[in-house]
C-alpha cells in the first residue's frame, strides 16, 4: 500500500495532539514539537509539489474506508480514505501550519490548563489540515466537523466573560450550517449516481453532476452556499461571528479568523463551483449579491466599532465579502485571487488579533477610545499594530496588495464598473485602519497604566513570524501565484484538459 | 422444509436463560454477595454472547458454533427464523446485558433484591433474544411480553424507593395496554390472513387487504409503547426517571431495542408490499411516527432540567431516528438503522450508568450540578462527553455512522425520502444545543476559577494576580495515578470501566466502523429481501 506524505501529516497531527493533552506540564514543548513537524513536513509537500503535473491531485492515496450499500441490487458505492492536493489545497496547508507554530509561540506563557488549551489548538489544526487534503465526501465531512468542538471549547473555557453563551452560538449555529451542507452533498452524490464517494477525478465527477436537472442543482448549490457561507461568513448568516470572536481567547481568535473562516471559501471553490455548474450560472447573481452586501455591511458595521477586537472581527467580514465576490466570477484569474486573498488575509487578520491580545493583556482594555499614544510608550506592539494595518487596508509590498489587486482587476475583467463599490468599501476600510491607528499609536499617550510594558519575547516572535511572510509574499507573491493556478480546477485552461475552464470559453 | 433445529442451535437462548436460573438457585443456597450474582450473570451472558458470535461466522470463533450455518438461509423453521441480521441483534441485546450486569458490580452491597434484579436481567435478556428469533407474530408477541413482565418488576426491585415503585405500577400498567393492544391487532391480522405466521404474512397481500391494514395500523400502536414513539411515549420518561439508573440503562440500551426489531419483523416486508396507492396511509403513518417521535423527543429534552429526564426524551428522539429507518424500508437504511441500535447500547446505555455514578458520588439530580465535574472527575466527564457527542451525531463517533447510515439511504431513496431526511438531520442539529449545554455546564462554568482576564498570559505577566492564589484547576493532561484511583472509587470500579469501555468504543467504531457496517450490511441485505 502506497502512504501518501499527506497520511504522514495526518498522522504527525493527530499524534501530536494526543501526545500535547497528556503532557502536563510540559505541554507546550509537545505542543511546539508538533507545530514544527508539521510545518516542515509542509514546506517538504511545498518543494515537491510538482507545478507541471496539472490535471490531477498529487500525492494522491486512496483506500476504501467502508462501502455503502446503495439501493438494491448496485454494488454500492464505497467510501474512501482518499487525500490529495493541488494548487488551491496547498496554501492552506502552509497557512494551517505557520499560524500553528506563530500561536504556539504567542501562548508560549499560557497558564490555565495549558494541556487542555495546546491540544485543542493542535485538534483544530489537524482538522483543517483534514479538511484540506480530503478528497472524499465523508472524509472531507468528518474533518470539517473535527474543527468545530475543540474551538467550541477554546471559546467555551478559555474565552472572555460571554464565552459560554458566543461557545454554543458558534456550536450550534455552524453545526446546522453543516447539516444543510451534508444533505446538499449527499444529494448530489446519489442524484449524480456516483460510483463512489471521492472526487479525486474532477472530469469524471462533472460527468456524472451533467447528469443532474437544473432545478436539483439549483437547490444542491443553494445549499452548499449556505453550508459554506455561514463559515465564510457571509452577510447576513454572520452573526454567529463577533460574539465568537470577541469572546475567544486570542489563540482562538487568531484560528477563527485566519483558518476556521477559510474553511467556507476552500469549500465553495472545492466542491459547489466547480462540480455544480448549472446552479452556478443560475445563482451567481445571488453570489454576487451576498458578496456586496458582505463588503459594504461589514465595512459600515467596522466603523462604528470601539472595541479593537470587534473592529479586526468585522473587518474580516469585509474581506471574506471580497472573497466571495472573487471566487463567485469563476475565473482563473478571480480563483487565483480568492485563493491569494484568503491565505493575506489569514497571515494579517492572525496578526491583528494577537495585537489586539497583546494590546488587553498590556493596557486591560481594548477600547479604541481610552487609549492612545502607544508610540512612545510601546513603541513595539505600536510597530506592529502599524504593519498589520497597513496591511490590512492593502499597502503595497505587502501581503494583501497582490491579492485586492487580483481580486478587483478580474473583477473588473467580468463586471467592469461595478468594482467601483467593493472599491468603495476599501476606501472606508482604509479610513478605519488609518483612524484606529492614529488614535491608538500617536498622540499623547493616555491609557497606558504606568507599568505597561511592551510586548513579551513569545508574543513578538509569534507576531514577527506572521510579519515575515507578510512581507516575503507581498515583495514577491509569484511564489504563490505559480502555485495556485495548478489545479484539475483549471482543467481545461491547460492544453489536453478536459474539464470545463472557469472563464474561458 | 428443513430439518427441525438442534437443540444447541439454541446455545445462547440457553446459557441465557442458565444465568437467569442459576441466581434464582445461587440465591436458596444462600449466597449473598452481590459479586456473585454480577459474576455468574456477566459471565453467563458474556459466553452467550461469544457463543452468538461464532453462529455468526466471526473469524476465530468459528469452532465454536453450534448453528448449522445452512438455518441462515433456510428460512422459517416453524414459528422460529434464524437471520444473520436476528443473530446481530442478539449480539447487540446481550452486549446491552453484559454492559448492565458488568457496572452494576458497582451498585451498593446492601440493597435488598440483588437476586431479583440478576435474575429479572437474565429473564428480560433471553426475552429480546426470542424476539429476535421469531417468524411468528404470536411468538413475537409472547416473546415481547417476557421482556415486559421482567422488566416491570426489575424498574421496582429495590422496593424503598416510592418513585421506583411508581414508574414500576405505570410501566405495568402501560405494558398491559400496549400488549393487549398489540395482540388485538394480530388478531385482526389472523382474521385477514387465517395464519400468524410472518413467512406468509410476508408474502403478499390477503384478499382483505384493508382489514389487514387496520391490523398493522394497530400493531404499530401497541408496539410503538415498546419503542416509546411518539405518541405513547408518555410513559417512558417517568419510568426512565423513577428507576434505579442502572435498570434505565437496561430499558434503554436492551428493551427498547427488542421493539425496534419488532418494528423490523412485522414491517419490512409489509411497508414494500403496500407500495402504491393503498398503502400510502401505512407510509404516512411510519414516517409520521418517525418524524413526531424525534421532533417531540428533542423539543422536550431541551426543557428538561435534570440529566436522567433528558436523556430518556433524547432516548425517545434516537427512537424517531430508527423509525425513520423503518419507515424508508431500504437495505440501506435498515443497516444504517442496526447501527445506530449498536451505537445506542454503547452511548445511551454508558450515559445512565453514568448518572448512576454520578449518585454515588454524591451529586444532584439536575443539570447544573454538574458544574466543573470536568475538574474534578476529568476521565469520567471526557468519557461523558464522548458519549454525548456521540448521541449529538458528531463525526468522528460511532453515533454519527448510524445516523449517516439512516439519512445517505433516505436521500438515496429519493422523493419525499429526501424531505424526511431533511427533517431529520435538522432535528440532529437541534438536539445537539441541548448535547452543547452540558458540555458548556460539565467544562465552562463560573465555577471553576476563570481569570476574568482574555488568557493566563495576563496572570502571568501581572504579580498581583498570579499571587492571588486563585485556585487554578488541575491540569487535564493525565492526571496523577492517585487522582485516577479515587476517582475510580468515588464512581464505583466496574461501573467507571464499563463507561470508559463505552466511550472508547464509541470512538474507535466512529473511525474504524468497516467490519461492522460490511456485516450489517450483508445482514440487512438479506433480511430485507426475506422480509421477516
Amino acid at each position: 500500500m502506497e502512504i501518501s506524505p499527506l497520511t504522514i501529516l495526518l498522522v504527525l497531527a493527530f499524534g501530536g495532539t494526543a501526545l500535547t493533552f497528556v503532557a502536563g506540564r510540559s505541554a507546550r514543548f509537545v505542543a511546539l514539537g508538533t507545530a514544527i513537524a508539521t510545518l516542515v513536513v509542509t514546506l517538504g509537500l511545498l518543494a515537491m509539489f510538482s507545478l507541471s503535473e496539472l490535471l490531477s491531485y498529487q500525492f494522491l492515496q486512496v483506500n476504501t474506508w467502508f462501502t455503502f450499500m446503495g439501493a438494491p441490487g448496485s454494488p454500492g458505492l464505497s467510501i474512501d480514505y482518499a487525500v490529495g492536493i493541488d494548487g488551491i489545497s496547498l496554501p492552506f496547508l502552509l497557512l494551517s501550519a505557520v499560524i500553528t507554530v506563530a500561536t504556539v509561540i504567542y501562548h508560549w506563557g499560557e497558564e490555565k490548563n495549558p494541556a487542555g488549551f495546546f491540544g485543542l489548538l493542535l485538534l483544530t489544526n489537524a482538522g483543517l489540515l483534514g479538511v484540506f487534503v480530503s478528497l472524499d465526501i465523508l472524509l472531507f465531512f468528518v474533518f470539517w466537523e473535527v474543527v468545530l468542538i475543540p474551538m467550541f471549547f477554546l471559546i467555551g473555557h478559555w474565552g472572555g466573560p460571554r464565552r459560554q453563551y458566543a461557545a454554543l452560538k458558534f456550536f450550534v449555529y455552524t453545526h446546522v450550517a453543516s447539516v444543510v451542507m451534508l444533505v446538499s452533498l449527499l444529494a448530489m452524490v446519489f442524484l449524480g449516481h456516483w460510483p463512489s464517494f471521492d472526487f479525486t477525478d474532477m472530469t469524471a465527477v462533472q460527468g456524472y453532476n451533467a447528469s443532474i436537472p437544473e432545478v436539483a442543482q439549483v437547490f444542491l448549490f443553494g445549499g452548499l452556499l449556505f453550508g459554506f457561507g455561514v463559515k465564510l461568513p457571509m452577510v447576513p448568516f454572520h452573526t454567529w461571528l463577533p460574539d465568537a470572536h470577541v469572546e475567544a481567547p486570542t489563540g482562538g481568535s487568531v484560528f477563527l479568523a485566519a483558518l476556521l473562516l477559510k474553511m467556507g471559501g476552500y469549500g465553495l471553490i472545492r466542491l459547489a463551483f466547480p462540480l455544480l455548474s448549472l446552479g452556478r450560472e443560475a445563482l451567481t447573481p445571488l453570489v454576487f449579491f451576498f458578496a456586496f452586501l458582505s463588503i459594504v455591511w461589514g465595512a459600515y458595521l467596522s466603523l462604528s466599532q470601539r472595541d479593537l477586537k470587534r473592529l479586526v472581527a468585522y473587518s474580516s467580514i469585509n474581506h471574506m465579502g471580497v472573497v466571495l465576490l472573487a471566487i463567485g466570477l469563476w475565473t482563473q484569474l478571480g480563483v487565483m485571487a480568492a485563493v491569494l486573498l484568503m491565505f493575506a488575509h489569514g497571515l494579517v487578520s492572525g496578526l491583528l488579533f494577537m495585537i489586539s491580545g497583546s494590546v488587553h493583556h498590556s493596557f486591560g482594555t481594548r477600547d479604541i477610545p481610552s487609549v492612545g499614544g502607544m508610540t512612545s510608550r510601546t513603541p513595539i506592539l505600536s510597530t506592529m499594530l502599524m504593519v498589520g494595518s497597513l496591511a490590512s487596508l492593502g499597502l503595497p509590498a505587502l501581503v494583501s496588495f497582490p491579492a485586492e489587486f487580483s481580486a478587483f482587476l478580474a473583477t473588473w475583467e467580468s463586471l467592469r464598473y461595478l468594482v467601483f463599490l467593493p472599491l468603495m468599501a476599501l476606501v472606508v476600510t482604509a479610513a478605519f485602519y488609518i483612524w484606529m491607528m492614529q488614535r491608538l499609536s500617536f498622540g499623547p499617550p493616555h491609557g497606558i497604566p504606568a507599568d505597561a510594558k511592551d510586548l513579551p519575547l513569545p508574543e513578538m516572535m509569534g507576531m514577527v513570524i506572521l510579519v515575515a511572510l507578510i512581507v516575503l509574499y507581498g515583495i514577491l507573491p509569484f511564489l504563490l501565484v505559480h502555485i495556485i493556478t495548478v489545479s484539475p480546477i483549471f482543467g481545461a485552461c491547460y492544453p489536453g484538459g478536459g474539464g470545463v475552464c472557469p472563464g474561458l470559453p | 422444509m428443513t430439518a427441525p433445529v438442534p437443540p444447541l442451535a439454541y446455545l445462547p437462548e440457553i446459557l441465557t436463560l442458565v444465568a437467569a436460573l442459576g441466581v434464582f438457585l445461587l440465591d436458596t443456597l444462600g449466597v449473598r454477595r452481590r459479586a456473585a450474582f454480577g459474576a455468574w450473570t456477566t459471565v453467563f451472558l458474556a459466553a452467550a454472547f461469544v457463543s452468538v458470535l461464532a453462529d455468526l461466522g466471526v473469524p476465530g470463533l468459528g469452532g465454536l458454533a453450534t448453528l448449522p450455518s445452512s438455518y441462515l438461509t433456510a428460512g422459517a423453521v416453524g414459528p422460529v427464523v434464524f437471520t444473520a441480521l436476528g443473530l446481530v441483534f442478539q449480539a447487540i441485546f446481550l452486549s446491552a446485558g453484559i454492559l448492565v450486569a458488568f457496572a452494576s458490580l458497582s451498585d451498593p452491597d446492601d440493597e435488598v433484591g440483588i437476586p431479583m434484579f440478576y435474575g429479572l436481567l437474565g429473564l428480560a435478556t433471553l426475552g429480546t433474544l426470542l424476539v429476535a428469533l421469531s417468524a411468528d407474530l404470536v411468538f413475537l408477541l409472547l416473546s415481547v411480553e417476557v421482556t415486559g413482565i421482567s422488566t416491570y418488576v426489575l424498574v421496582g426491585y429495590t422496593r424503598r424507593d416510592p418513585r421506583a415503585l411508581e414508574a414500576s405500577m405505570k410501566f405495568y400498567i402501560i405494558g398491559a395496554l400496549s400488549t393487549a393492544t398489540s395482540f388485538f391487532g394480530a388478531s385482526l391480522l389472523y382474521g385477514a390472513y387465517h395464519t400468524t405466521s410472518l413467512a406468509t404474512i410476508a408474502q403478499g397481500l390477503p384478499p382483505d387487504a384493508s382489514l389487514a391494514l387496520v391490523g398493522f395500523g394497530i400493531l404499530a400502536v401497541g408496539l410503538g409503547f415498546k419503542v416509546t414513539a411518539v405518541p405513547f411515549h408518555m410513559w417512558a420518561v417517568d419510568v426512565y426517571d423513577g428507576a434505579p439508573s442502572t435498570v434505565s440503562a437496561f430499558l434503554a440500551a436492551g428493551s427498547k431495542k427488542m421493539g425496534i426489531f419488532a418494528y423490523f419483523v412485522v414491517f419490512v416486508a409489509v411497508t414494500r408490499l403496500f407500495a402504491g396507492p393503498q398503502g400510502w396511509p401505512l407510509y404516512i403513518a411510519l414516517g409520521g411516527l418517525a418524524v413526531t417521535t424525534m421532533t417531540v423527543g428533542n423539543i422536550l429534552a431541551l426543557q428538561q432540567k435534570t440529566l436522567k429526564r433528558m436523556l430518556a426524551y433524547s432516548s425517545i428522539s434516537q427512537a424517531g431516528y430508527m423509525l425513520l429507518g423503518i419507515a424508508v424500508d431500504t437495505p440501506s437504511t435498515l443497516s444504517g438503522a442496526t447501527l445506530l441500535v449498536a451505537a445506542h447500547v454503547l452511548m445511551k446505555g454508558g450515559a445512565f450508568l453514568v448518572v448512576a455514578a454520578l449518585a454515588q458520588i454524591g451529586l444532584g439530580a439536575r443539570i447544573d450540578d454538574l458544574r466543573g465535574l470536568g475538574y474534578s472527575h476529568p476521565i469520567l466527564a471526557g468519557s461523558f462527553s464522548v458519549l454525548l457527542l456521540s448521541l449529538a451525531g458528531i463525526p468522528g463517533t460511532f453515533g454519527f455512522m448510524g445516523k449517516f447510515y439512516i439519512f445517505a439511504g433516505a436521500i438515496e431513496a429519493g422523493g419525499l425520502f429526501i424531505l424526511l431526511a431533511v427533517v431529520g438531520l435538522l432535528n440532529s442539529a437541534l438536539s445537539v444545543f441541548y448535547y452543547a449545554r452540558i458540555l458548556k455546564i460539565v467544562y465552562m462554568s463560573d465555577e471553576a476559577p476563570a481569570p476574568s482576564q482574555e488568557s493566563g498570559a495576563a496572570l502571568h505577566r501581572s504579580l498581583t494576580h498570579s499571587s492571588q492564589g486563585v485556585a487554578s484547576p488541575p491540569p487535564r493532561g493525565i492526571p496523577g495515578l492517585g487522582r485516577i484511583a479515587a476517582e475510580i472509587r468515588a464512581a464505583g470500579a466496574a461501573r467507571w470501566i464499563a463507561i470508559v469501555a463505552a466511550a472508547v468504543l464509541t470512538v474507535a467504531l466512529g473511525i474504524y466502523p468497516t467490519p461492522l457496517v460490511h456485516a450489517f450490511n450483508a445482514a440487512a441485505t438479506q433480511f430485507w429481501s426475506l422480509g421477516y
